[in-house]
């Protein structure tokens, strides 16, 4: 079949769940309610950093409708998504690490009551000092935040790579700039709150509903933090309202409503109000990041070094692998020979960073990104040809021994510059006007797996018979960004069966097998391929049954417009549910499974795991503002980008990844910033003081594909969710540099900084004429 | 997020309302939209033991205009209906600029201006705008009403002029003479559902010559415990011939009297430095508008 | 104290025993068992509660229920007719405007109350009627063009095709 003859897959689909959810019939976790159920809430600390002496829960107890009060010290077992250093528990145990932690949470029959009785419990702390900052955290003699932490002081973690000898390609250089470029403390705000369900069965069994994008893990936390066989635990995912990443670790409300339901012999439902998601947080990391890159006369790279301090937070999340997938996205998509990276995460009193779009990426980019922007200019060369002469192509093997089998990043360069006109426009627009070029990439996947075993990363069983047709069993998660809609695309064209015949089944640990999750823009690829690798084993039993009724050789058959033909002689076909009847009849029932696992790769250093995928996605945008060099606001006029996503399976919804991966750089380049009082209590913990972009605020957005086809992926698909983020925020400052050239290095650039900067230029240029 | 309990009362004449709340002025609120209220009880910041709610009150809705008189709005009229009247548009079209600038669509159609000014945000859009008109409030209570100058309505953070008992019933702009306008300008970090970092209400009035300075107000928001007007400046600038001294003298008075702190939304001194700008732009805005309008005649 | 209160939603009368600080999005939720409308905040800061008072836009989650007595309530439920969809609806679909679908009630909602005001809006004129609707997943691009196709459809300047 060739790339550009596919029946369903790159034609704009709409999405099966559109009608449920323009109808608000799609079932959110909070929409599910059981009978006698109870409503869990949370009560927590309203001290930053703590040892606890006592919780007197005796009142609350008391309390008529509260059935069930918990602490900490009822389970007492240490979890996270890294399993090798968990740090987290269900309630605070001992100690309280930030401000907002869960220490103690009631089941009762209402909302009310539980909040009521939350107020009646007691608390005794006695207070440690508060960091806020890794400058307090990494002071001489500051308190271990983790007493038990196994790096020196609050370092959660470090690590360095040195590839090549970069102080040596530093003296060769033709230039070398170094800057420090500071990144904020940013949420993903996800529209729909945590909310988890927790009921037992008779038999002891339990069945948990959560908006999650990682059912499987969820799995195996349960099991670890309830003791619990894994076989007696069933996890379902509802409706999940945007992630994000931040519902890609277990939160502390489906293990509290777990416990609550277990200790009241009820279902209790733990639903997180808007303050409650901003302290469970996860969001991204600020780094104070030292970035110096040297090129040559041409412009050639000579070489990289990057020192990283990162604000980890509270506890270990994602933290660790977040670190070293910054060293392996510092580089990329440029081709760099010499690499030097040193990073530490600290912990601070602060809700915990983790995992959010674009992880490990976002950061680097900007400082690359901008770097490599001013390096240009100084050496007197456009942007666009320092990043394209830079650029990597096909069979590309990183420094750190990353394999890009697939990359037209150079494409994108080209398309998203003729397209918005940036030749004529960059450095030619009037004052207080600007555009700015960036680049970006993303993995499709990881190759390496933090669920500690070896099995494949994701699988798929296709059932097929006449009463149900074709049904897809996948443990991948749809968190809104519509990847059932694409793995029942895939299995339509393996069938050639219209796409709306197809049922997909998923997010059930109790139905579909296992998959890691919808995370690091794995689902495309991964559970793409575990679905065609199944229809093909599929199509391997029903073709001979079909070639033996036409009477051809089955490898002369192909399934098209509902029905296998040769295709040699096209009138030699026979109806699709025909065959399936007659295998069924002959072989009784029709299932096949297929699965994937990555290439693993690796290498002789510390972190050589992380970073390593199967494919990359690239992208190029180029952006244009306006400053009011007045009021200091700058105005994100339009982003023109383009893409190498592969081929597009639905490119409606790869679309809706881009705009959405847009708007969200946006505002984090412009508006959006958690901020920390000194105790460490969140002093903008609502959606109207932490502002994300309104409708009101968009540029207009031109989106465009690059021609692209990675022939080892399905379709020829690469990821889109995560890669089209990378670039928008440099672009955003390389545009306000060259619409009033203050290199700014710090986000989000808000009004503020932008006067303070432009003065401080009005007095450099005061000094220097 | 549950709330300590309170009553709510629905009455279904203003006689009946006011009679009630004069009954329980001390520990009733007014519910007319509930956009603030409503936040500020399910967020614990008040307590109130008994809600009574006007938002259906006819006698309190309705935009009418009189020569003499001028501009009222009744005050349970709601944002979007201010922003949408077309004799608000003619008459006092800064108004309906900030009526349109507030909040969401949603929070209009809710919210009232009487709800706007009795909160006493200093942050609220529509107060810098009515003090620009000079605007006359009418305020009730049970078996009579008074008239209060909105300027002196504010008297401290979140604390108005209103004795207990007492309700705003409507607004009164008074006509603008000829060659006189008003502008809004305002700064949030959004385009859209802003609680401002800064806003301005500016009115400017010019003699018969086209190029004095009648008359001046400068009502400043968010630089200050409440919305208030730059008195000084105002005096400073009356008689003044329109040029760059006006300008500089306008823009550097409201920084003399601007006293901003630094909160989350910005720093005292962005605020200090950028309310200069917005009523140096609102001030071009009250001129072209005059000018506009001269030509037209 | 709980008192019995009429509401009519979607056309069709309610009785529901609530308390005067029952807020409508809870009393539509829980009591009704209608789940469409979504909270995502709680304060009246994200739209997701919209919902339709005698037509105009409402934040349900900080709106008393009992207020609401004698008032045409309309939410997300009574927007279509069976399978049959309202021309917002459809637009929604069609041009790709819905990810995770929590916003999409009260986007929808919002979109609705603007057309039957004003049945060919500006871009400048949706974004401003949506701009209390919050959304992280679209960008918001694909929702402006699906409410201008809406109002072509609406005013049958377009006809909807079946797929």
């Amino acid at each position: 079949m060739s790339r550009h003859d596919f029946d369903v897959i790159g034609k704009d689909q709409k999405r099966k769940d559109g009608p449920k959810k323009v109808k608000g019939e799609h079932e959110f976790a909070d929409d599910i309610q059981f009978p006698m159920m109870l409503h869990g809430r949370i009560k927590r600390s309203d001290i930053g950093h703590a040892r606890i002496i006592s919780i007197d829960t005796s009142k609350a107890e008391a309390l008529a409708g509260v059935k069930a009060v918990l602490v900490g010290s009822e389970a007492p077992i240490k979890y996270g998504i890294v399993p090798q250093m968990p740090t987290e528990y269900a309630l605070a145990y001992q100690k309280v690490r930030f401000y907002g932690e869960p220490v103690a949470a009631v089941a009762a029959v209402d909302a009310e009551t539980a909040e009521k009785a939350l107020d009646l419990i007691e608390i005794e702390y006695e207070a440690l000092p508060v960091y806020t900052t890794p400058e307090q955290a990494l002071a001489d003699g500051a308190v271990k935040i983790h007493e038990d932490n196994k790096f020196p002081g609050n370092i959660a973690y470090e690590s360095d790579q040195n590839f090549g000898d970069v102080d040596e390609a530093f003296k060769n250089s033709h230039y070398v700039l170094g800057k420090v470029f500071k990144t904020s403390y940013v949420n993903h705000v996800f529209m729909e709150p945590h909310c988890a369900i927790s009921k037992f069965d008779t038999n002891g069994e339990l069945f948990i509903w959560s908006t999650t994008q990682i059912p499987h893990y969820l799995h195996n936390h349960l099991s670890k933090v309830l003791q619990m066989d894994m076989n007696k635990i069933h996890v379902k995912v509802t409706g999940v309202g945007g992630a994000f990443g931040g519902k890609g670790e277990v939160s502390n409300n489906e293990l509290i409503s777990a416990l609550l339901a277990r200790k009241a012999g009820r279902p209790v439902k733990v639903l997180y109000s808007r303050k409650d998601v901003f302290l469970q947080h996860r969001g991204r990391h600020p780094i104070e990041m030292r970035v110096k890159v040297g090129v040559d006369k041409e412009g050639m790279i000579t070489g990289i070094d990057y020192d990283g301090t990162m604000d980890g937070g509270s506890y270990g999340g994602w933290g660790l692998v977040i670190l070293f997938y910054t060293a392996a996205m510092l580089h990329l998509p440029y081709n760099v020979k010499n690499v030097r990276f040193n990073a530490r995460r600290i912990y601070t009193n602060k809700p915990t960073c983790g995992a959010m779009r674009g992880l490990g990426g976002v950061q680097p980019r900007f400082a690359l990104e901008s770097l490599l922007d001013q390096i240009a200019i100084d050496i007197g060369m456009s942007p666009y040809e320092l990043k394209k002469k830079n650029a990597i192509g096909f069979s590309h093997e990183t420094v750190s021994g990353q394999v890009v089998r697939h990359s037209e990043f150079r494409k994108c360069l080209d398309q998203a510059v003729e397209n918005s006109g940036y030749l004529e426009k960059h450095g030619n627009l009037p004052f207080g006007k600007g555009i700015g070029l960036a680049g970006g990439y993303y993995i499709s996947g990881t190759a390496y797996t933090l669920y500690m075993a070896y099995k494949p990363h994701s699988s798929a069983m296709i059932r097929v018979d006449n009463e149900s047709g074709v049904t897809v069993y996948c443990g991948a998660t749809d968190i809104g960004q519509g990847s059932d809609t694409v793995l029942g695309m895939m299995a339509a064209e393996k069938f050639g069966l219209p796409f709306e015949t197809i049922h997909v089944v998923s997010g059930d640990t109790s139905l579909a097998p296992f998959d890691l999750g919808t995370f690091a823009s794995r689902v495309t690829v991964a559970a793409g391929s575990a679905v065609c690798k199944a229809a093909d084993n599929v199509l391997k039993k029903l073709k001979p049954v079909a070639a033996i009724q036409l009477g051809v050789s089955p490898e002369q058959l192909e399934a098209r417009h509902g029905k296998f033909y040769s295709v040699f002689e096209k009138s030699r076909e026979i109806d699709f549910w025909k065959v399936v009847e007659k295998y069924i009849d002959a072989h009784g029932p029709l299932t096949a499974t297929g699965d994937y696992t990555p290439p693993r790769r690796t290498g002789d250093f510390k972190g050589a795991n992380i970073g390593h995928s199967p494919t990359y996605g690239f992208s190029a945008q180029c952006t244009e503002v306006e400053v009011d060099v007045e009021t200091g606001e700058v105005r994100v006029i339009r982003v023109t980008e383009a893409g190498d996503c592969g081929q597009p399976i639905n490119p409606v919804s790869v679309e809706g990844q881009v705009e959405g991966s847009i708007i969200m750089g946006m505002g984090q380049a412009l508006y959006e910033e958690l901020k920390v009082g000194k105790d460490g209590r969140l002093l903008n913990p609502s959606l109207h003081d932490y502002k994300i972009p309104t409708a009101a605020d968009i540029p207009e957005l031109k989106t465009t594909f690059v021609d692209s086809y990675d022939p080892e992926s399905p379709f020829g698909a690469k990821e889109a969710g995560e890669g089209p983020i990378q670039p928008v925020i440099p672009a955003i400052f390389n545009a306000v540099y060259d619409a009033i050239g203050v290199r700014f290095t710090e986000m989000p650039i808000t009004p503020e900084k932008v006067l303070k900067a432009l003065d401080e230029k009005k007095k450099q240029e005061g000094i220097r004429s | 997020m549950h709330c300590e309990p309170f009553e709510y009362e629905k009455p279904v004449s203003l006689r009946e309302f006011e009679s009630l709340y004069a009954a329980r002025a001390d520990d009733a609120r007014i519910l007319a939209g509930g956009t603030d209220l409503m936040v500020l009880i399910k967020e614990k910041l008040l307590a109130p033991r008994l809600l009574i709610d006007i938002s259906d009150l006819h006698e309190l809705r309705g935009i009418s205009w009189d020569p003499r008189q001028g501009l009222t709005i009744m005050a349970g009229t709601k944002i979007a209906e201010i922003e949408r009247s077309t004799l608000v548009k003619e008459h006092a079209p800064a108004l309906a600029y900030a009526a349109a600038n507030l909040g969401s669509n949603q929070v209009r159609w809710m919210a009232t201006m009487a709800g706007n000014i009795c909160h006493a945000s200093p942050a609220a859009e529509t107060p810098p705008v009515l003090l620009a008109h000079d605007c006359e409030l009418i305020i009730g209570r049970q078996g009579g009403e008074r008239t209060l100058p909105i300027s002196r309505f504010f008297l401290s953070y979140r604390k108005t002029a209103l004795e207990s008992g007492e309700y705003v019933k409507a607004f009164r702009l008074p006509p603008l003479p000829a060659r006189a306008a008003v502008a809004y300008r305002f700064k949030g970090l959004r385009r859209a559902m802003e609680i401002d970092m800064l806003n301005i209400g500016a009115y400017l009035e010019l003699c018969e010559d086209g190029q004095t300075v009648s008359d001046v107000r400068l009502a400043m928001g968010s630089v200050g415990p409440t919305t208030y007007r730059a008195a000084v400046t105002e005096k400073k600038l009356k008689g003044m011939p329109i040029g760059e001294d006006f300008f500089a003298a306008a823009c550097g008075g409201v920084v003399q009297e601007a006293t901003p702190i630094d909160d989350v939304r910005a720093s005292a001194e962005y605020r200090n430095r950028v309310i200069g700008v917005l009523t140096r732009r609102a001030l071009e805005e009250c001129l072209e508008i005059i000018g506009a309008r001269r030509s037209a005649a | 104290m709980k008192k019995l209160v009429k509401l009519e939603i979607n056309g069709e009368n309610f009785d529901v025993a609530i308390t005067p600080t029952a807020y409508l999005i809870d009393v539509i939720r829980e009591t009704v068992g209608l789940c469409g409308t979504k909270k995502g905040c709680g304060i009246g800061d994200c739209g997701a509660c919209t919902v339709l008072i005698d037509g105009k836009p409402t934040l349900s989650c900080i709106t008393l229920a009992v207020a609401c007595t004698g008032k045409a309530i309309t939410t997300i439920e009574g927007l279509s007719k069976g399978t049959e969809l309202h021309p917002v609806q459809r637009a929604f679909i069609d041009k790709g405007a819905v990810q995770c679908g929590f916003c999409t009630p009260g986007m929808v909602l919002s979109s609705k109350a603007l057309l039957d005001e004003n049945p060919h809006p500006t871009q400048d004129e949706i974004k401003s009627a949506l701009a209390g609707n919050l959304c992280r997943c679209t960008g918001y691009a694909k929702i402006i063009e699906a409410v201008e196709y809406a109002g072509q459809l609406l005013s049958g300047e377009v006809v909807h095709e079946q797929a």
